[in-house]
């Protein structure tokens, strides 16, 4: 037997051994669950649950925008890039960004628009997401009013890194994206058995910590600042 | 780290006498304690709420093996590899294999209490291999060599002028500077070359969901994403209570576990994996391997009197709002796990014999009990642990009491069941404690007492007690 056989039957008997104890425990019985209310969020729709959303984008200390359109969307973003003096950033390719054409509409406003799939390893990705990229500009598979968090399906059109190394980080979120209530995850990323995204985020606004003598603050690892703009 | 729960009563003396962790600790548990009774209500019936995650976690309890096999399962059908490891040395040895095959120098960690628990720093440095915590207060405490001081605010009890000085020395911060969110720049800045160059990233789960074998991580800082989505290899590391049975079940723990640690709807970070990377992603773990750690725990579930400690989220709610924590923080108990979960969790861990003092340092208030989301009545533990203990209940190494305090109580029985006996043995008792006293007070005492009075005092006993009186009055009357 050869070692690294040897090691396979090792971990096996490990998880024999565990699973057997366990199995082996007297059994006890509890109580069926109880009732539990749903969220009243769940029932939002519409312009309200809109509404109830920029109300939490507020709360969770996002710089929330509300926007007509696209058009509106880009004009705001021209200037949130010139307000900034941003001069490189880095866009997703997901269904809300990609229409928008940004590496072109950049070359017109003076940004470099780097995108994602124009790299060619890891590692040139990530010294442009962590060394060059001053913001990132991305949409969200969906928006949940709730708790106003970023749904974030990542993948090859937006990738982890993407909305986490940049300090700065611009979320477009359309109207049609916003959800009720955290539950949409369940069925629009877990629907499909066996089909999940390698991973899939909850963001909520700019990281956060306390760790030092219980001080709040925004802006840890994570971005230090989110802009939210809602369009529609 | 090193267990020191032995130690626990000379911990505490020495914690309780340190001016400048007061102030911390007078505020930050009340702070988060007054964050969450602001944050429940934003839940339609809170009560209900609790009661459902409690039951939910009593469920996953008692139905452990079949939702770790269904984990197992799905995780490995989502590209996983699951592990199972005994105890520490196993999964210690496992990690350690992952990362020298793989040529890793660097590890960056997320913070987790499972990995302190198998003290997997020390091991990974002993091997070579440099772990940089990437928490801000669990880099805090790695750099200045301290334990956790809470479980989801590890060093909330360092004074800024202290975090400047191991910044200066440590974490290349170049302007001396006493404000929080300059010298959490600070760390942002000095860690951001380690997410960018580690080979490997370490992580704990907060939850792994049966259904779809995906581990979830609950954070603020977003130092768990990057160790997660950085590096080409990450390990998770998860206790095998972790698991809960369905994604919809997860979000509703989400919610729950989030108000009960810091009053927020959400925390600013859920991230959740399924699987390592896909091929054609740029970022993201080439490898995810899973470790399953036991350590002790399969042996706490064959006794289901004590079995609901597992049901714990670590959410710390119960540390906040413990009189005895909040006088004494988390160092005093010696261990990972500090508070009432931490009382409830270690003897069953490391044995009652090494844990005496920890489940006797208790009035059994039960305001842990009464915010616990997940069920525990960590007093009905206690009151078991001191039970076995006195019985000398072999499961969980318990020894027993020394021979004075057995005889005292052997006695106190007797006398207890024997009201002429109790009579006789106060009749000569008095006489005797109030040799101590002076100007009616009794507030020394020589023997075996004076622990007792140590800080605390006492009205001498009067030569004719009550009932006497009321007998001798009512004689005199009729």
């Amino acid at each position: 037997m050869n070692g690294s056989n040897m090691e396979e039957v090792m971990a096996e008997t490990a998880r024999e051994d565990i699973l057997g104890r366990l199995r082996a425990a007297p059994p006890k019985t509890v109580p069926p669950r109880p009732h539990l209310p749903p969220m009243k969020e769940a029932e939002l729709a519409g312009e309200a649950m809109v509404a109830y959303l920029m109300e939490r984008l507020a709360a969770e200390a996002y710089t929330p925008f509300r926007v007509k359109d696209r058009r509106e969307a880009l004009d705001k973003l021209a200037q949130i890039v010139k307000e900034e003096g941003l001069t490189c950033v880095m866009a997703s390719t997901d269904d809300v960004v990609a229409p928008l054409d940004l590496p072109a509409w950049g070359r017109e406003h003076g940004v470099e628009v780097m995108q994602p799939g124009q790299f060619a390893d890891r590692q040139e990705y990530k010294s442009a997401i962590f060394d060059r990229a001053q913001a990132s500009v991305t949409g969200a598979s969906f928006v949940v009013a709730e708790t106003g968090s970023l749904g974030l399906v990542h993948g090859t059109d937006n990738p982890r890194l993407l909305t986490l190394a940049p300090i700065l980080h611009i979320v477009l979120i359309p109207a049609d994206h916003v959800v009720p209530a955290l539950d949409a995850a369940v069925g629009r990323v877990f629907g499909q058995k066996g089909k999940y995204p390698s991973q899939f985020s909850f963001a909520t606004g700019p990281s956060l910590t306390g760790d030092i003598t219980g001080y709040l603050f925004r802006g840890m690892h994570g971005p230090r600042r989110v802009m939210a703009i809602v369009i529609g | 780290m090193k267990i020191r729960t032995e130690q626990f009563n000379q911990l505490a003396a020495v914690e309780i006498e340190k001016a400048r962790v007061r102030p911390f600790l007078k505020m930050v548990p009340e702070f988060l304690y007054r964050k969450r009774a602001a944050g429940l209500p934003s839940l339609p019936d809170p009560d209900a709420a609790q009661a459902y995650a409690a039951a939910v976690r009593a469920e996953v309890v008692n139905r452990l093996p079949d939702l770790l096999e269904e984990f197992e399962r799905n995780a490995t059908a989502n590209g996983a590899k699951v592990f199972w490891a005994r105890d520490a040395k196993e999964a210690n040895d496992f990690i350690v294999k992952v990362a020298k095959e793989r040529g890793v120098k660097t590890v960056i960690k997320g913070k987790s209490m499972i990995t302190e628990e198998l003290g997997l720093n020390d091991v990974l440095t002993a091997n070579g291999i440099t772990p940089w915590e990437t928490d801000l207060g669990e880099f805090i405490a790695q750099q200045m060599n301290l334990p956790p001081f809470h479980i989801i605010a590890p060093a909330m009890n360092i004074p800024v002028e202290e975090i400047r000085d191991c910044f200066m020395e440590k974490a290349g911060m170049e302007t001396p500077t006493v404000d929080p969110v300059e010298l959490g720049y600070a760390a942002r800045v000095f860690l951001r070359d380690k997410f960018q160059g580690a080979e490997m990233g370490i992580a704990g789960v907060n939850i792994a969901v049966a259904e779809t074998g995906t581990v979830i991580n609950v954070e603020n800082e977003g130092n768990i994403r990057f160790s997660k989505s950085a590096p080409k290899t990450l390990v998770s590391v998860m206790s095998l209570e972790k698991v809960i049975p369905t994604m919809q079940d997860a979000i509703n723990m989400i919610r729950v576990l989030a108000r009960n640690c810091t009053g927020q709807r959400i925390s600013a970070y859920v991230s959740m994996e399924s699987g390592p990377k896909r091929a054609d992603e740029v970022d993201g773990p080439e490898e995810l391997f899973i470790v399953i750690l036991d350590n002790g725990r399969s042996k706490i579930y064959q006794d289901t009197e004590v079995r609901e400690i597992m049901q714990c989220i670590r959410c710390a709610a119960c540390l906040n709002i413990c009189p005895v924590y909040r006088q004494i923080g988390g160092y005093a108990y010696g261990g990972a796990y500090s508070g009432p979960m931490g009382q409830a969790l270690m003897p069953l861990l490391f044995g009652l014999d090494r844990t005496k003092d920890l489940y006797r340092a208790c009035s059994l208030c039960g305001a842990c009990a009464s915010v616990c989301p997940a069920g525990i009545d960590h007093p009905k533990l206690f009151l078991n642990f001191r039970d076995k203990d006195v019985k000398q209940d072999p499961r969980f190494n318990s020894q027993q009491r020394p021979a004075k305090e057995r005889m005292f109580f052997r006695l106190f029985s007797l006398g207890m069941s024997h009201p002429g006996l109790w009579k006789l043995g106060a009749r000569l008792f008095r006489p005797i404690f109030n040799l101590n006293a002076h100007d009616g007070v009794v507030s020394r005492m020589p023997g075996p007492l004076a622990g007792w009075f140590r800080k605390r005092d006492m009205p001498a006993m009067p030569v004719k007690p009550f009932h006497q009186r009321w007998e001798e009055l009512k004689d005199k009357k009729s």
